[in-house]
């Protein structure tokens, strides 16, 4: 499959066939560390003063790179595939190559990254549990009550945990574990392996 | 049994014959060992026939004194001994003292069970639902192909009037399996928990704990 660049995001990658490959290696970095942790426009302002350009021109040549990045690691293009849809900018072989070792190098990052932006609901995360035996309380005496008490700690997409407690007594501690051993063992029969094996 | 003066007056008026003959007492008895155990609080549970010609406020009395004798005699887990002493105290005669304990007993059982539901604990799970997809992409990722599994967990609030609601969260297969073992060795303990009851209906816990 191949990527279908935009007259602007052409011409926003124009720039960089004008610097030599050690600016686009680094401009290279600077966009994959703005995709981890957002963008810094003063570091915008310092390239452009280096380079005698404007800080606009750099801010573009940097986005499209950005843009270039996270949609070749969206559809996990194969490495013919990217190389063939970067031809279309007239670049020469030694820029391609850099371009393409920085898709190589960090799209399972980049990958990672989108999907921390899809809705997901809340994730598992840790399970912590205690057996307790209750013995008395306010409204009985003399109990021999066996209880289960568990934290279940969940992650959100945004990276927020929560964890909550919970408590189930032994006979429903069994039934919750046969119906998830029946979930595991769903994955392994001939219907879902199919799936797994033809879906990719 | 500690009772108070307003409890031991009203079983000091069931113990009347003037007031309970022995049918009207053994009615009374099972009206009020029955009303505990109905799920909804009945207001004509206390318009039996037999009743029509006594006083309605001291019937009242004699319902609260009575339940409320019954609730500290399970809620102590109270011998035949207990209960005679008690009865005896407030004028109750042998044969009001048998019928009332042969009651007792039969519902003893179910009375413990609604006694030690009562109380505040954590949300309690009741029920688990699952579903495994497979995701083959999404907005921001295309070529996802992975499978996950979405679990329900139907967890009943006693502390909130018994609402229950619904904790929904996703999880892979290997988080799945390792919660799995997490949880296997807790139920292999809890099913060894053995207990012996001793003449007097005193628990002994013998625990053989596997691991």
């Amino acid at each position: 499959m191949l990527l279908v660049l935009s007259d602007e995001h052409k011409e926003h990658l124009g720039f960089l066939p004008e610097v030599d490959s050690a600016v686009v290696g680094e401009f290279g970095r600077i966009a994959v560390e703005f995709l981890r942790k957002g963008t810094n426009p003063k570091i915008y302002e310092g390239a452009a003063r280096k380079l005698s350009v404007d800080a606009e021109t750099v801010q573009h040549g940097v986005e499209g790179l950005m843009y270039l990045l996270t949609e070749s690691s969206k559809l996990m293009i194969s490495e013919v595939d990217f190389q063939d849809s970067v031809l279309v900018l007239g670049f020469t072989e030694e820029l391609n190559h850099l371009l393409q070792q920085l898709y190589l190098e960090n799209r399972k990052e980049i990958r990672h990254i989108l999907g921390e932006l899809t809705p997901s609901l809340p994730h598992y995360h840790n399970l912590e549990w205690r057996l307790d035996v209750q013995l008395a309380s306010r409204a009985l005496r003399q109990q021999v009550k066996p209880t289960v008490t568990m934290k279940l700690h969940l992650e959100e997409s945004g990276g927020d945990k929560s964890a909550k407690v919970l408590q189930t007594d032994p006979a429903t501690l069994m039934h919750l574990i046969q119906e998830l051993e029946k979930a595991l063992a769903e994955l392994k029969t001939t219907h879902c392996r199919r799936i797994l094996r033809n879906i990719k | 049994m500690e009772l108070s003066e307003s409890v031991q007056k009203g079983l000091q008026s069931l113990a009347d014959a003037t007031f309970f003959d022995m049918k009207t007492f053994s009615v009374f008895i099972e009206v009020a060992f029955r009303s505990l155990l109905s799920a909804h609080a009945d207001r004509s549970v206390l318009d039996q026939p037999e009743f029509k010609r006594l006083d309605q406020k001291l019937l009242k009395h004699c319902h609260t004194a009575a339940t409320t004798c019954i609730l500290e005699g399970v809620k102590q887990n109270a011998d035949k001994s207990t209960i005679s002493a008690c009865l005896e105290d407030v004028g109750f005669d042998a044969e009001r003292t048998e019928v009332f304990y042969t009651t007792y007993q039969k519902c003893r059982s179910d009375l413990e069970t609604l006694l030690s539901s009562l109380g505040r604990c954590p949300p309690h799970i009741n029920d688990v639902s699952w579903r495994l997809e497979y995701c083959i992409k999404n907005g921001h990722v295309h070529k996802v192909n992975e499978p996950s599994y979405l679990i329900s967990l139907n967890v009943e609030n006693a502390n909130n009037g018994g609402s229950s609601e619904d904790l929904h969260f996703s999880c892979t297969m290997e988080q799945l399996q390792v919660a799995n073992v997490l949880l296997q060795p807790i139920w292999n303990v809890g099913r060894s928990i053995s207990w012996i009851r001793s003449f007097h209906r005193k628990a002994v816990i013998v625990f053989d704990i596997q691991f």
